[in-house]
């Protein structure tokens, strides 16, 4: 990767540009929970940073091109199912845009919802 | 050297979300129509020197066509840098492999600069640029 040092706020104020567009037509929102979205947004730029491409941050890489791909935010066409029934994704960056408290979401494992 | 305002474009020859390169006193620059307000920033990519023009403008936010670094055409700033690739399983000829692992070296100690502005002012449908 190339050296390059990252202004965190500047990159996740344009993270948070480019990001709402591709969620709001998908049904989802930034979560609502800003502590929790300013952190998450943080890990993101680190991620970015270190690999040059913003990884979902509570997915582990795996070394695996096509798989590493379906987690790189917002990774939410590739999961939509299982999103859709937890009504947010893995994360809790995003949250369906019906949802104003994400704390009080249930927390389903995909095999529970028999999805994925 | 005094600083002086140079008539570049007419206004009306970027849509808004365009960009167009001019060549002023020597000096590559790109200016962006961000919904009518108008930015001037260097040409080069602060990364490997690719033409800006030929990216895409989002917003205020300039992306590289060559290998995706990002900028803030507001001030300037390099965003991120570039962005890896992949050739999946492809096998590749040795002779094209190896190159490709030189470049990739290389490419590793290329630092992702910001990339300079310039001061714009809108007078009489013209589009001027600060120098």
């Amino acid at each position: 990767m190339s050296q390059h040092v990252i202004n965190i706020e500047s990159r996740k104020k344009s993270l948070h540009y480019f990001f709402e567009k591709v969620v709001g037509p998908l049904g989802f929102k930034f979560t609502p929970d800003k502590e929790m979205m300013n952190f998450l947004l943080a890990q993101e730029v680190i991620l970015e940073g270190r690999h040059g491409i913003p990884f979902c941050p509570c997915q582990p890489l795996r070394n695996d091109r096509a798989r590493d791909m379906q987690i790189v935010c917002p990774c939410i066409p590739f999961h939509r199912k299982h999103f859709d029934d937890i009504k947010r994704c893995w994360c809790g960056l995003f949250v369906h845009k019906d949802v104003f408290d994400p704390d009080k979401l249930p927390q389903l494992p995909p095999k529970e919802v028999n999805n994925e | 050297m005094s600083e002086r305002f140079i008539r570049a474009i007419s206004a009306g020859e970027i849509a808004p979300g365009g960009m167009k390169a001019v060549e002023l006193d020597g000096n590559e620059i790109i200016i962006c129509n961000c919904d009518g307000k108008f930015y001037a920033v260097q040409r080069r990519c602060g990364h490997m020197n690719a033409p800006l023009e030929l990216g895409t403008l989002d917003g205020i936010y300039l992306t590289c066509p060559m290998h995706c670094a990002q900028f803030d055409i507001t001030d300037g700033e390099a965003l991120s840098g570039p962005v890896p690739s992949d050739i999946g399983h492809e096998i590749l000829p040795p002779f094209l492999g190896k190159y490709l692992q030189n470049i990739e070296m290389l490419m590793k100690h290329v630092r992702t600069e910001s990339i300079r502005t310039y001061t714009t002012k809108l007078e009489a449908g013209w589009v001027q640029i600060r120098l």
